[in-house]
């Protein structure tokens, strides 16, 4: 059977599901539980494999096949995130694929739990081009200089914190009172913009 | 009460009274105050028929007063006057005092642009995108929003591009953190 809208996902992962076929109710539990972690915390590829390597000793597999496996298995869950599928979508694709009716059930069934979170943090992980993290701000009064010795006017000074890659660059700006509304005014109507849409 | 100026700097100034025009002198007032130079020392000593080394210490008695009178913000005529010494020549000091007041206003705003600053924000500008896909979500619809802010930092030396562009992106939780400074 095809699958009806998983058809990017590569043929070989027909086999890979047909072989989950093979793990009772407690493994396949078991193991859709270490893949749905590792969705959940993408970032955590070593904890990932530890988890596997362990299963697989427990259950008397090979480790190497095991990851193969869960790799290929992981096609399913990212592609049906990409194309917004509901759990029933991916129920009758997983059975298209081989894969038995409760085990498609219960991998169904742990998607519709994770939905919203897995959405999410996808959206969330949608490319952003120096992204502001963190903003911190301070207002003072300048009381004297080198060249006047009474001054008295104010500042805003702001910090903001971007990602750039994997780290961080903070940028310093000062504004005067006039600017500073300026600037307020600006973010006012660019804030007012995006609750068009959201 | 401010401190004073010493009588050396007044000395100085007295080589004034061999300027040939009020315009000469108004003119070397005005252009000590941004500090010596090879080029100011040179045409001040060809003005005014003195020696190059007399130049030089007028140039720098005149940048001293005239940074006197901006620190300690010497604004009416009577402060200005009461300064000077005794026996210093009339006109001269009345002259003298008439050009540090005119130039006094612009002299304390360039201070002020000048002063030790972080980089100021010079333009801003901003645009709203809905981004509608990705490689990770094929359908999506969310507004995001760029900022531009260009900068100039007044404390680069003038041979190094002191205005900078930053392009930064937020989306609704920064939004959120800009909203609620206000």
């Amino acid at each position: 059977m095809q699958p009806q809208f998983m058809k990017d996902v590569p043929d070989s992962v027909c086999t890979d599901f047909q072989n989950l076929n093979k793990l009772n109710e407690q493994q396949f539990i078991r193991l859709i539980e270490i893949l749905f972690q590792f969705l959940l915390e993408p970032k955590e590829t070593e904890r990932f494999m530890q988890q596997l390597a362990e299963f697989a000793g427990h259950h008397g597999m090979s480790a190497g096949p095991l990851k193969t496996l869960m790799k290929s298995v992981l096609l399913v869950p990212q592609e049906a995130c990409k194309k917004n599928l509901t759990a029933e979508q991916i129920r009758e694709d997983l059975m298209a694929f081989g894969l038995g009716e409760d085990k498609a059930a219960h991998f169904s069934h742990q998607w519709a739990e994770h939905n919203a979170s897995l959405s999410r943090r996808a959206v969330e992980q949608t490319l952003m081009v120096n992204q502001l993290v963190d903003m911190e701000w301070k207002f003072g009064v300048t009381v004297g200089t080198s060249e006047i010795q009474k001054v008295g006017s104010i500042f805003l000074q702001l910090k903001l914190v971007t990602r750039k890659g994997n780290s961080t660059e903070n940028i310093y700006v000062e504004l005067t009172l006039p600017q500073f509304y300026k600037f307020l005014h600006e973010m006012e109507r660019a804030k007012a913009s995006m609750e068009c849409f959201s | 009460m401010a401190a004073t100026v010493s009588s050396e700097v007044f000395s100085d100034l007295q080589l004034l009274l061999k300027a040939p025009s009020k315009d000469v002198v108004r003119e070397v007032c005005v252009q000590s105050h941004s500090g010596p130079s090879r080029q100011l020392t040179d045409n001040t000593a060809a003005a005014l028929s003195i020696s190059a080394a007399q130049a030089a210490q007028l140039v720098q008695s005149l940048h001293t007063l005239s940074h006197h009178i901006l620190f300690y913000n010497l604004s009416s005529p009577e402060q200005i006057l009461s300064i000077f010494p005794e026996t210093f020549h009339s006109s001269l000091k009345n002259l003298i005092t008439k050009i540090l007041l005119e130039n006094s206003p612009a002299w304390r705003t360039g201070a002020l642009d000048k002063q030790v600053s972080l980089p100021q924000l010079k333009d801003l500008d901003w645009r709203v995108d809905l981004v509608t896909g990705s490689d990770s979500v094929s359908r999506m619809s969310m507004p995001t929003c760029l900022v531009q802010l260009k900068l100039e930092d007044p404390c680069q030396s003038t041979d190094m591009e002191s205005v900078s562009t930053v392009t930064v992106e937020l989306r609704q939780t920064a939004r959120n953190i800009l909203g609620a400074e206000s």
